[in-house]
């Protein structure tokens, strides 16, 4: 691990570094190095497998996060690599040419994101969501919970209770109050 | 109360005297008067209600986490099939169709192809809290939260999830409303498809079924 993070050092520049576990380390890259880096990854490292693909949604600072998790299969230690791209038309190189898996992930990214991924095969397909029409549901400036009341139908006499207060009736409020 | 099964259950009784020359014999009702035609038919249907609720085919479609249910359900621990409920693979053959649990709109538009290609009469049990009232799926964008707008619901079993216990107990109510015939749900489709179809085209925006799946 140490060794390819040094060597990845020495090539790219990397933003930051840190380690979440002692087998999981993130490291961010600027944009337009992360698939030489990925790709460089791949070829002369032992970080050779794709085991997943996100999205993160930065709305303060108008940026999506796209996280590719690479993992070592000999070792099972795991490699995070990040890169920050412009919310506003967001776009990223596709990386489906290095691992045939990534398609379905960019598929769903861009279904639920509306990050396009060009050339990436099955982009603007409907996936998961079918006949969709507002903007990309994981996005966090959608409002779930005002499209849910606007859309689908509800059921009247739904009631909402306090748990806690709820629960309390039941046990008896001693045994809650020593928590 | 004999151990005899009560086959004809819900038949009116004849009243005495109605067959004059009732003498004990079979054919007695044909020597004189006889009973109202219509309570041959209802007999009859009786009969056939009776044969209907003791073999329940089901489908094996679990459209959401409740489905999980059904395996226990139908393995050895709570055994279904000995109140004559079996699994079968495909919607020709089957008569109850089991919402489990959440139903994504995705797959309300599959569940509407299955339900209208079962044949006659079917009846849809739909199970968990997520079918009543959406349940912890109440504010999701993918899943409907009232079945009945959309099928001919007979049976409701709350829980979340239920267990297989609750299960049977839903079963036991759903074939004692078909031995009364109290299940007109299938009825209630045909007659309402209008009804149906607009609420199911309100949330499947790429409504491109036929207009029924024969």
């Amino acid at each position: 691990m140490q060794t390819t993070l040094q060597a990845l050092k020495n090539q790219f520049t990397v933003q930051w570094e840190k380690q979440q576990r002692a087998d999981l380390h993130q490291v961010g890259l600027p944009r337009e190095q992360t698939l030489a880096a990925l790709t460089w990854l791949k070829e002369h490292t032992p970080f050779v497998q794709l085991t997943h693909m996100s999205v993160v949604d930065w709305i303060e600072e108008d940026q999506f996060q796209i996280t590719y998790l690479l993992m070592n299969p000999r070792s099972y230690d795991l490699l995070m690599v990040c890169t920050r791209i412009a919310r506003s038309g967001a776009t990223m190189e596709s990386v489906h040419k290095l691992w045939p898996q990534a398609v379905t992930y960019e598929q769903e990214m861009n279904e639920m994101f509306g990050v396009e991924f060009p050339g990436s095969p099955r982009q603007g397909e409907s996936f998961i969501l079918e006949g969709w029409e507002d903007i990309p549901p994981m996005r966090r400036d959608f409002d779930t919970v005002q499209f849910v009341l606007d859309h689908i139908p509800d059921r009247p006499g739904r009631l909402s209770i306090n748990t806690r207060e709820f629960i309390g009736r039941k046990v008896g409020e001693k045994r809650l109050l020593h928590d | 109360m004999s151990n005899k099964p009560d086959l004809l259950h819900g038949v009116p009784e004849i009243p005495a005297g109605s067959v004059p020359h009732a003498n004990g014999c079979d054919q007695s009702c044909f020597l004189g008067e006889r009973p109202d035609p219509l309570s041959y038919k209802e007999a009859i249907q009786t009969v056939k209600n009776w044969f209907r609720a003791n073999s329940l085919w089901v489908i094996a479609y679990g459209t959401g986490c409740g489905s999980i249910e059904l395996r226990p359900l139908g393995t050895a621990r709570f055994d279904m099939e000995r109140f004559g409920i079996a699994m079968r693979p495909t919607p020709r053959q089957s008569n109850v169709l089991i919402i489990s649990g959440y139903l994504s709109i995705k797959s309300l538009k599959r569940v509407i192809r299955v339900y209208e290609q079962m044949p006659s009469p079917k009846w849809v049990v739909g199970l968990g809290s997520c079918t009543i009232n959406g349940g912890m799926y109440w504010d999701s964008y993918a899943t409907m939260k009232v079945l009945d707008l959309y099928l001919p619901v007979d049976v409701y079993i709350a829980g979340c999830m239920p267990r297989p216990e609750a299960l049977i107990g839903g079963f036991k109510e759903l074939m004692r409303m078909i031995k009364n015939g109290e299940t007109k749900g299938y009825i209630d489709y045909i007659e309402r498809l209008d009804w149906y179809r607009e609420n199911q085209k309100q949330i499947i925006k790429d409504w491109d079924l036929p207009d029924y799946s024969w």
